[in-house]
C-alpha cells in the first residue's frame, strides 16, 4: 500500500514536472543549445526544481519497476532484497544526478 | 482475458514503464558526462545525435505521452468514481496520445530530416 501511494502521488507530481520539462527545454525541437541551458541551470531555482524533479521520477521509476518484477510469483520471495537494490540505486542515483545538475 | 482493454491497457503501461525507464538510465548517464569533463559530454551528446536515436526520440515522446495520459485516466477510475467508463477512458487516452504524438512527432522528424 505504501509503495502504491508513492506511485500515485510521484505520478501526479511528475504531470506537473515533466510538463514543464517537456515545454521549457525540449520544444520546439533544435532549440536546445548548450548556453540557453547554462543560462536556466545558472538560477537557483531551476536547479532547485530539477532536482525535485529527479527525486520524484527516481522514486516513480524505482517503485514502478519494483512493482513490475514481484508481479511475476516467482519473484516474490526476493521483495525484500529487491527493496533493498531500488534504495540503493535510487540514493546512488539521485546523487550522481544532483551533482550533475550542480555541475552546470 | 488477452484479448480484454483490461489487458491490453496493463500491457502498455508496463512496457512503456519500463522503456521509460531504460530512457530515464540513459538520460542520466548521457547528462552525467558533465562530471567527467566537457569532453566527454559532448561525445555522449554526439552519439545521441546521430538520426537513429532523433527518429527514436518519436517513440519516447509516444511512451512519455501515452503513460502519462494512461496514468491520468488510472486516477480518474480510481478517485473519481467512473469505474463503468474505463473502456471509453482507454480509447479516449489511445486517441488523445495518438494526436499529441502525431504533433510533437511531425517537428521531431522534419528536424531529424533535416540532419
Amino acid at each position: 500500500m505504501r509503495i502504491f501511494l508513492m506511485q500515485r502521488l510521484t505520478a501526479i507530481a511528475l504531470l506537473v514536472f515533466l510538463t514543464l520539462h517537456m515545454v521549457v527545454v525540449h520544444y520546439p525541437p533544435g532549440h536546445i543549445d548548450v548556453s540557453r541551458v547554462l543560462d536556466r541551470l545558472h538560477d537557483p531555482l531551476w536547479k532547485g526544481i530539477d532536482i525535485a524533479f529527479l527525486f520524484v521520477v527516481l522514486v516513480h521509476a524505482l517503485t514502478g519497476s519494483y512493482m513490475v518484477i514481484t508481479d511475476v510469483e516467482r519473484f516474490d520471495v526476493y521483495k525484500r532484497a529487491l527493496a533493498g537494490i531500488a534504495v540503493v540505486a535510487g540514493v546512488a542515483l539521485f546523487i550522481y544526478g544532483t551533482q550533475t545538475i550542480l555541475a552546470f | 482475458m488477452y484479448r480484454s482493454t483490461g489487458f491490453l491497457s496493463f500491457l502498455l503501461r508496463r512496457v512503456t514503464g519500463v522503456a521509460l525507464v531504460l530512457y530515464l538510465l540513459l538520460h542520466i548517464w548521457v547528462i552525467g558526462g558533465i562530471n567527467s569533463g566537457a569532453d566527454t559530454f559532448n561525445s555522449r551528446m554526439e552519439f545521441l545525435g546521430k538520426p537513429f536515436f532523433r527518429v527514436l526520440e518519436i517513440g519516447l515522446l509516444a511512451a512519455v505521452v501515452y503513460h502519462g495520459i494512461d496514468g491520468i485516466r488510472l486516477l480518474m477510475v480510481h478517485y473519481l468514481n467512473v469505474t463503468e467508463y474505463r473502456k471509453s477512458l482507454l480509447y479516449a487516452a489511445l486517441a488523445v496520445s495518438a494526436i499529441l504524438v502525431i504533433a510533437g512527432g511531425l517537428p521531431i522528424l522534419l528536424f531529424a530530416l533535416e540532419g
